[in-house]
Formats: C-alpha cells, sequence, structure tokens
C-alpha cells in the first residue's frame, strides 16, 4: 500500500468516531434511497401487471339507469375494447352489534365477465346465482368472514341471507375506500360484495339494463376523445358521472401514495447527502488548516499538489463508497420486505419483484460524487499552502476586544470564563456559525415531525369543529322532496337541522378539470364556516360558487374567474358560475353554493340529498333503518377514523424524529470533536495554567450552550422555510395541510434539540479526559 | 561551467511585499557550490538564509536572478517542474523534524522514496543513521536526535543530488546536535552527497568546507575552509 494511503487510513482510525458518524448518515440515506425507489418501482410494477392480469377498465360510467341495449352503441364507439354493464349499490349490513354500522357495496358480475376480473384467493365462484356471493378479501380478513359464511346485506329493506362462496381481491379495490371523503380505509365497516348479475338486477330492480359501465379501450392515447363519445353517446339515460382510470378512487389513492413515497425517496436522501458533504466539507477544511505543516512537508518531499489534495478527498471518497456499499445492500434487503409490506397494504394479490440495478448504481455515485465534491471542496485549501512558508509556525491569531467589550456594562458583570467564552465564540465566527447552523438544521428537521403532528391534529380540529360543525351527516338514498326535513323533525329531537344538496358535477376551468361534490347549503347555513384565504369569515354569497382550496389549486382558478360546471343530469345544460371566493378547506374538495340557486341553475326540482343535524337525541337509532336514508356520519364516526389515522402518521413522525437524531448527533458530534482537536494546544495551555478537566469541559459547554441557542434561533426560520415547502409538497387535491408551527412545538423541537446536543457534548468528554496536554504542547507534529 | 560546479547562483533577488512595506529578503546574492561540498550558510535570523535555502530547493521563487543545477536553470521551472525538482533532486531536512506522526520512521522514509527515481536502500540507510532497531517506531516513541535521524535517511534515501538543511540542530541539546552532525558529515563523505546546512550557531561553521556569512539579505562573505574539523570537536 503507497504510503500515503496507510497516512490516510491511520488519519480515519484517530478519527473513527466522526468517519461513522457521517459514514451512517450515507447508509441511512441510501438505505432509504435503495430500499424505497426499488420497493416502489417493484409495486408499480406489479400493479401494472395486475391491471393487465385482470383487465382493469379504463373508464367508468355511473348513471340512474342505463339499457342494455345501449351498449352496443358504446361499443361502436372508434377505439373502444370491451363494454360491460353492471349493477352497483351501497347497502347497509345486517351486523351482530347494533351500535356498529357496516356498509358494503353490492357489485353484479355476469358469467362471461372479462373486465375487473376477479382474483379469488380462497373459495369458488358464484355457483347457486341467488344464493352465493364472493367478499373483498379486506373485509373478509378484517371482519372474520370465512368461507361458506353467511352474510346478511339489507337490499330495498329487506335482509337476505348469502352464502359466501369465495374470497377475493380486485384490481378496483386495492385501495378499499369508501368515497373520496373517506380519509383511510376502513375494511371492517366497509367492504365489497360481488353477487350474480342475475341476482343484482332482480332485487335492486334492474332487468335488462345497469347502473354502472366498465370500458376498456384499445389507446390511451384516445381516452378523452372517447370519454367524450361515450358521454354524447349515453346522455339521454342520465349518467351521474363518468371517469377514467387516473380519477378511480383506488388508483388513484395508490398513484398518489407512489408519487409521494418517489418524491421522498429523492428528498430524504438528499437531505442526508447534503448533511453528510457539509460536514465532510467542514472536517476536511479544518483538516488541512491542521495539517498546514505535514502538507508543507509532502511538497517539499515533491508530491504534487493533485496528488495531496486527491490524498484528503480520499477520505470522503471513501466514506460515500463505504455509505453507498453497505446502503445498497441494506437497502436491497429491505427493499423486497417492504414491496411485499405495500404489496398487502395495498391488497395486490401478487407481487412481480425484480432488483433494479441502475438504482443500485444511481446511489453509488450519487454518495460518491456527493463526497468527492464535498471532499475537494473541503480539501481545496491544501492547493494555497506555499511549502516554504508552511514551515513556519502560523501567526498568533488576531486577539483583541470584541463588541462586547465595548458594551462595559455588561461585560464587567460576566464573570472571567464567561469573558473567555464569548471573546472566543467571536473570534471565531467560522466555527461558530458552522456549529450553529448544524444546530439549526437539527433543529429545522426535528420541528418537521412535531408540526406535522400539530398540523394533522389541527386540521381535524379545524375542520371538523371550525369548518363543519354539524353533529350528524345524514345522506338519502335518492334526492328526496324538501318536506323531508319535517319528517326527519316528526322522529327526532333536533336542535337544529338544514337540508343540503350533495351532488356529483365535473369541474372544468380552461383544460383542467376535475370531478367533485358541489354541496347546497342554506345562505345563512350554522353548520359550515367558511373564512377565505386571508382568514376572515365569509358568507355563503347568494349567486356563484365559493371552492376549497385544494380544488382551485388543483385546477388553477382564481378569485372572479368563471367556471363550467359540467353536469351528467339528462336534458340538462352545462352551467357557467363565477367563482365567488376560494376557502379554507383541509380535508376533500368541494364546491358550495347557495341550495337554492344551485336547485334553480343544476338540478331538476326542489329536491335535497340529505341533511345537516344537531340533535342529543338518539339519532342513528332512530333513523338507521329509516328508508331511503342511505348513511348517518357523526362527528364520532369521524373522530374515531382520524384516531386511526393518527396512529398511521404517528409510526411514521417517529421514523422521521429518529432520522432527525441521526442527523443532528452526526451534526453536534462532529462539530464539537473538531473543535476540540483544533484547539488542543489551547486546552493544554490552560491545563498548565492549573485549570482542572471539568473547568475545561464547563467553558466548551458554556461555548455550547451560547452556540444552542444561536442555533435555536437561527433553526426557526429555518424550519419555517422547511415546513412551507413541505407544506406544498404534502397538501394534493385531497387535504391541505396548514403547517404553522405553534409555540407548543418550537418548545418541544428546542428541548429534543437540546437533548442531542448534550448527548453529542458527552460523548465528547472522552476526548477531553483523554487530551495529553504535556504532549500536545511539547510536540508540534501533526 | 565547471565540470565540478553543482550549483551556480547568480544575482538571487527575493522581495516579499508585507502590506505597504516591501522586505527585501535577499539581494544579489551569487556564489557557487561544487560537488560534494559541505556547505554551511552562518547568519542571525532575519538574514535571509532561510528564504535563500527555499529557493535553492524549489519551494520558493526568487523574484530576480537565476539558480542553475548543473546546466538546469531551475529558476525558470515551472510549478510541476518544480515539483519533479523536488521529488528527485533535492531532499530536505527541518529544525522540527517534520516527521508524519501516523506513520512509522521506516514509512516516514518510504513516503518520500516511493514518488522519486532511483531511491536507495531504505533499510540500509535507517542501519547508517543508527535507526535500525527503530524501523517500526513511531515518531512520538522516539526521542527529537532519533526522530531528526529519521528526517535525514528520509532525506538521504531519495539519493538526491543536494541536502538541504535548515537549522538541523535547532531543536535538539547540544550532545545530540553534534551526534546529528557528524551523521551529516559522515553522509557527505560516506555517500559523496552535497550538503547545504544553514543556521545561526557559528562554530557549526567551522566543519564546513565552504562557509557563507550572510547579514541582512546580502553575503558577507564566502570562504573555503582548508581545515574542516570534526564535528565532535565543535563546542557551543
Amino acid at each position: 500500500m503507497k504510503r500515503l494511503d496507510l497516512r490516510l487510513l491511520r488519519l480515519i482510525k484517530n478519527s473513527k468516531g466522526q468517519f461513522i458518524a457521517i459514514t451512517i448518515l450515507v447508509i441511512v440515506g441510501l438505505t432509504i434511497y435503495t430500499a424505497l425507489s426499488t420497493a416502489i418501482v417493484n409495486l408499480e410494477d406489479t400493479l401494472n401487471y395486475y391491471y393487465d392480469e385482470k383487465n382493469f377498465a379504463h373508464i367508468f360510467v355511473q348513471s340512474t339507469k342505463i339499457p342494455e341495449s345501449a351498449l352496443n352503441k358504446v361499443k361502436k364507439i372508434n377505439g373502444v375494447k370491451e363494454v360491460e354493464g353492471r349493477v352497483v349499490f351501497d347497502i347497509k349490513m345486517e351486523s351482530d352489534n347494533s351500535d356498529e354500522k357496516v356498509k358494503a357495496r353490492i357489485v353484479s358480475i355476469s358469467d362471461n365477465s372479462s373486465i375487473n376480473k376477479l382474483h379469488i384467493v380462497d373459495g369458488n365462484e358464484i355457483e347457486t346465482k341467488n344464493k352465493d356471493a364472493i367478499v373483498i378479501e379486506q373485509f373478509a380478513n378484517a371482519r372474520n368472514i370465512k368461507i361458506n359464511d353467511t352474510i346478511k346485506p339489507y337490499i330495498e329493506g329487506r335482509i337476505f341471507d348469502l352464502r359466501v362462496s369465495g374470497i377475493s381481491a380486485s384490481p378496483e379495490y386495492v385501495y378499499l375506500m369508501e368515497d373520496e371523503q373517506s380519509l383511510l380505509p376502513m375494511p371492517d365497516k366497509f367492504g365489497i360484495i360481488f353477487v350474480s348479475e342475475e341476482f343484482a338486477r332482480q332485487n335492486f330492480g334492474f332487468k335488462d339494463s345497469f347502473n354502472e359501465i366498465l370500458i376498456t379501450v384499445k389507446d390511451k392515447e384516445h381516452m378523452d376523445r372517447i370519454k367524450d363519445q361515450v358521454e354524447n353517446e349515453l346522455d339521454q339515460y342520465g349518467i351521474k358521472r363518468i371517469y377514467d382510470r387516473d380519477d378511480q378512487l383506488s388508483n388513484r389513492m395508490v398513484t398518489e401514495e407512489i408519487i409521494g413515497v418517489k418524491q421522498m425517496s429523492s428528498t430524504i436522501p438528499v437531505i442526508f447527502l447534503g448533511v453528510a458533504a457539509v460536514i465532510i466539507a467542514a472536517m476536511l477544511s479544518r483538516m488541512v488548516r491542521n495539517d498546514r505543516m505535514s502538507i508543507g512537508v509532502l511538497k517539499a518531499l515533491g508530491y504534487s499538489n493533485m496528488s495531496i489534495l486527491i490524498h484528503y478527498t480520499k477520505f470522503s471518497i471513501l466514506i460515500g463508497l463505504i455509505g453507498s456499499i453497505f446502503g445498497v445492500i441494506l437497502g436491497t434487503i429491505l427493499s423486497s420486505s417492504m414491496a411485499k409490506l405495500y404489496a398487502q397494504f395495498f391488497n395486490i394479490p401478487m407481487l412481480k419483484f425484480k432488483l433494479y440495478y441502475g438504482y443500485m448504481f444511481t446511489a453509488i455515485s450519487l454518495s460518491i460524487t456527493f463526497c468527492t465534491i464535498a471532499g475537494i471542496w473541503g480539501a481545496r485549501r491544501v492547493l494555497k499552502i506555499l511549502p516554504a512558508e508552511s514551515m513556519r509556525p502560523e501567526p498568533p491569531k488576531q486577539g483583541g476586544r470584541v463588541f462586547l467589550d465595548k458594551a462595559t456594562i455588561i461585560w464587567k458583570r460576566l464573570s472571567f470564563s464567561w469573558k473567555m467564552v464569548l471573546r472566543n465564540i467571536f473570534r471565531n465566527k467560522k466555527r461558530f456559525l458552522f456549529i450553529s447552523s448544524g444546530i439549526a438544521m437539527t433543529f429545522a428537521i426535528t420541528l418537521m415531525p412535531s408540526v406535522l403532528n400539530d398540523a394533522s391534529k389541527d386540521m381535524f380540529d379545524s375542520h371538523y369543529s371550525e369548518f363543519q360543525k354539524m353533529e350528524y351527516n345524514i345522506n338519502f338514498n335518492v334526492p328526496l322532496s324538501i318536506n323531508t326535513v319535517n319528517e326527519i323533525k316528526h322522529i327526532i329531537d333536533v336542535e337544529r337541522i338544514e337540508p343540503k344538496i350533495e351532488f356529483p358535477f365535473e369541474i372544468v376551468y380552461g383544460n383542467s378539470k376535475m370531478a367533485t361534490n358541489i354541496i347546497g347549503l342554506s345562505s345563512n347555513t350554522e353548520f359550515y364556516g367558511f373564512k377565505n384565504m386571508n382568514g376572515q369569515s365569509i358568507d355563503l354569497p347568494s349567486e356563484g360558487i365559493v371552492l376549497s382550496e385544494g380544488l382551485a389549486r388543483f385546477i388553477g382558478v382564481q378569485k372572479g374567474d368563471k367556471i363550467k360546471i359540467k353536469t351528467f343530469i339528462p336534458n340538462k345544460d352545462d352551467v357557467y358560475v363565477e367563482v365567488k371566493d376560494i376557502i379554507k378547506q383541509s380535508l376533500g374538495t368541494n364546491g358550495y353554493m347557495n341550495i337554492e340557486t344551485m336547485s334553480n341553475e343544476l338540478l331538476n326540482k326542489n329536491l335535497i340529498t340529505g341533511v345537516y343535524i344537531d340533535s342529543s337525541d338518539d339519532v342513528k337509532g332512530k333513523l338507521e333503518n329509516v328508508k331511503n336514508i342511505s348513511s348517518i356520519q357523526s362527528l364520532q364516526d369521524m373522530r374515531a377514523v382520524f384516531e386511526e389515522f393518527m396512529g398511521l402518521m404517528m409510526a411514521s413522525i417517529s421514523m422521521m424524529i429518529l432520522f432527525a437524531g441521526i442527523l443532528g448527533f452526526a451534526i453536534v458530534y462532529n462539530s464539537t470533536v473538531m473543535n476540540i482537536a483544533e484547539r488542543r494546544l489551547e486546552f493544554s495551555s490552560l491545563r498548565v495554567m492549573g485549570f482542572s478537566k471539568h473547568q475545561i469541559f464547563k467553558i466548551i459547554t458554556k461555548e455550547n450552550a451560547v452556540m444552542t441557542v444561536f442555533g435555536i434561533i437561527l433553526g426557526i426560520p429555518l424550519g419555517q422555510f422547511m415546513m412551507s415547502s413541505l407544506e406544498k409538497t404534502f397538501s394534493i387535491e385531497l387535504y391541505t395541510i396548514d403547517m404553522s408551527p405553534t409555540l407548543s412545538s418550537y418548545i418541544i423541537t428546542a428541548v429534543i434539540t437540546i437533548v442531542f446536543v448534550v448527548i453529542a457534548q458527552l460523548a465528547t468528554y472522552k476526548k477531553i479526559n483523554k487530551l495529553d496536554f504535556i504532549e500536545a504542547l511539547k510536540n508540534r507534529i501533526s | 561551467m565547471d565540470n565540478d560546479v553543482l550549483m551556480k547562483v547568480g544575482n538571487l533577488s527575493k522581495k516579499y511585499r508585507m502590506g505597504e512595506i516591501t522586505v527585501n529578503a535577499l539581494q544579489e546574492v551569487s556564489f557557487e557550490i561544487k560537488e560534494g561540498e559541505f556547505v554551511v550558510i552562518l547568519g542571525p535570523s532575519g538574514s535571509g538564509k532561510s528564504t535563500l535555502l527555499n529557493i535553492l530547493g524549489g519551494m520558493d521563487k526568487p523574484s530576480t536572478g537565476e539558480v542553475l543545477l548543473r546546466d538546469e536553470k531551475i529558476t525558470d521551472y515551472s510549478d510541476k517542474e518544480l515539483t519533479n525538482y523536488r521529488r528527485d533532486k533535492v531532499g530536505f531536512v527541518f529544525q522540527f523534524y517534520n516527521l508524519m506522526a501516523n506513520l512509522t520512521s521506516k514509512e516516514n522514509v518510504e513516503l518520500a522514496t516511493e514518488i522519486c527515481e532511483g531511491p536507495m536502500d531504505i533499510d540500509e540507510i535507517l542501519v547508517d543513521v543508527g535507526l535500525g532497531e527503530r524501523k517500526e517506531h513511531f515518531p512520538s516513541q522516539m526521542s527529537g536526535g532519533e526522530q531528526q535521524r529519521v528526517a535525514i535517511a528520509r532525506a538521504v534515501a531519495k539519493n538526491p543530488l543536494l541536502l538541504l538543511c535548515d537549522e538541523p540542530t535547532g531543536a535538539l541539546d547540544f550532545q545530540t546536535g553534534i551526534s546529528i552532525l557528524s551523521l551529516l558529515n559522515k553522509i557527505n563523505k560516506q555517500y559523496n552527497k552535497t550538503i547545504i546546512i544553514i543556521t545561526h550557531n557559528s562554530p557549526i561553521a567551522n566543519m564546513g568546507d565552504r562557509i557563507i556569512k550572510m547579514r541582512s539579505g546580502k553575503i558577507i562573505e564566502n570562504s573555503v575552509n582548508p581545515n574542516p574539523i570534526e564535528p565532535e570537536r565543535i563546542v557551543w
């Protein structure tokens, strides 16, 4: 081995704590990168394979009733490959526990179904057409439903006993969620039951007709044209909604998750590598400064600038290499179990897993590039060292009064050691800034999960108590007359009741469009608290529409613009309305209109689709079995869902805190060790003068305390900046997170940061203990 | 040029600019050194002797003037050529030894020989400088004198044309200093190496074949010593 390399290895051995700390950062970053990238690309492959295998539909049409004969017209549209009709209804399930509300979606399948084919994991196909059913796997698992069990759906006011002939997965319900308003899947509360076409038609009254159509196309390029043509063709039958795969709920959730993970897999490693790079650069620049004389000697011996620069850069390349190799290996090992986990979470019954060498290559080259650049940057001072000058001892640092000296009133009151501490800090501004910014970074990173935690709690509070204030949200099966409000008042005691219309439309602005529910509310509604983007309360305007911020952002519309509301109701024309305002809404996307204006302009008659109620009566018990009521949601239900959601959230939050901890420790530990190494001579002089180890440690502690406080102050704006960029990443059209940190999250974060500093500080105590001051003073060898 | 002239220095000047003041570290210095000579450059601190040594060793460049090594004009060298010059032609010994702390004595020598052409046998040199038994020791395990021996071995092992020693005894006690000087003397005789020592310690000058006295950047005396004395007889 080259002697210079040997020197490097021994150098590394001497600073192994730092070397390991930085390498761990690289390992963690690249493990995350490799594991997530590989897992997610495999998930994507698997999903696409699953879709192909099961012939997942491209276009979905929901309608009130479409005759079977209309299917042929659709089939003739240029580019359409296959067309199938089915009957789909959301129904209630009879449950042993009367307090429990379980719902299911009945979906009909025909014998020769070729679109959205099921993947039976247990049992068989439907054998007896009016007795058998197939239950979706997630629901069966959550409710412990077995083959040959009996399930009891309410259909048109009647309880049926169906035998479970099979348990199946479906490409359509990879992510099993009831609708867009649900926060997360509740497989024990909502499931899918597949029944024979004959059974569904007979019991829902759909002889020779369907209420949903599935279409596959030959070429996805022509999707929009085909959609338009299908819509024209079927308009007369009353289309509720027509959407393609991109808007299909399950697919959209999975796709969004994939996008989210992809984003994470590219940002987290960059943060880790970036921090590692900053530490490397700082460390090497200090190393080069301390090695000034050795570098002079090397140059005197005839080593070229380049070979010395490479010598120091190898330090960081080695970190990059070791880190990336371990990271890639760990990441690869993790990736297959992560892919399995994802496939399970999304209920994809198959997994096509293969290794993508491209990601490994990217990981290694990314890490080496980062480390090499950081190394060269840190060691670049090598070039400036002149051999002749480096032999002479460095001139003493300029000592003088710091500006605090001038503030005599304060200065006089300070103890001697505080004076020394402050002078030290002000004279070494660079070092001070480095450590402080390290602490600031730790603070900012730790702030994220803490704020995210607060934010999601706030999201719940603001959505369910400030935005939506109703205790119960009741939906009807079919639009009913406005008089229903009075009928309900007869059944239960209500403190307040308001009618509502909630209906799906497509909102179009320029080239963007989005299918969403528009909600019609009484003009003086007590159940909604609308706030505009400036946080001012506003009333629902009598004309025009207000949009939730997520929706406005998604279609790129501003206050005052005119949007088109595309209706699927037969014989109704599309309507243009003005966006009167954009309102804050953290969960879901909606448009809101005055209920009268809405029914006049968009609907046929004086019909409502549900009511909002405040009541202390037994609303669920009394209304549950009332005909035409399809769902009763209470605040309690929402809270339960949200708590489950929070549980999932906490898991990822703890992960992030762990990451922040690793980063924080690496930053603070490295900077403190460098600090001590650099000041060996100074501390040795103090020891000779009679300072005890303890006193020196106290000086360092005081310095660190000042830097920590400063770092935390610096971390606040940095954290806020990171928050606002995170806010943009996290806010998708389904929900908007408002991430303004509260005082308490600042305090918690500050405490955590201080803990990191203290731990790192303790690790350096050993170094001071070991300091051989006589040796340090006597020897000028480096 | 005479065949036995190794180095020729002509009108060498070096000016440093320190803020608003210009320091004339060397002023029009000229002299010649013959092959195999033991040269002592004597002068108080600030006389310009270190600057001169640095220029001779290719570590610094003069403001004007030239230095010729045999027929090569090293003052015209580019940085790269200077690096090669330091690598193959000269060996340095410093006042504070300047060994690499985390390399053993043998490895310190190898650090130098690894990159130069035609180095000498390292083990042999280490025995010659009296460190045959201490090859595997690290600098921190050795005394100052031993460290300086390693430094001399490091400089000699490269088999350079010229050995440049900057106050080689400056950090050592008398006895050890003498032993280092006699080692240098031995190397001068045994390997026929040209050696230039700079020192402010005038008794040392008596062992040189040529004595160059400097003051304020100028040579005030350049004489050949007809009777160099043995280092062991030097007293200070």
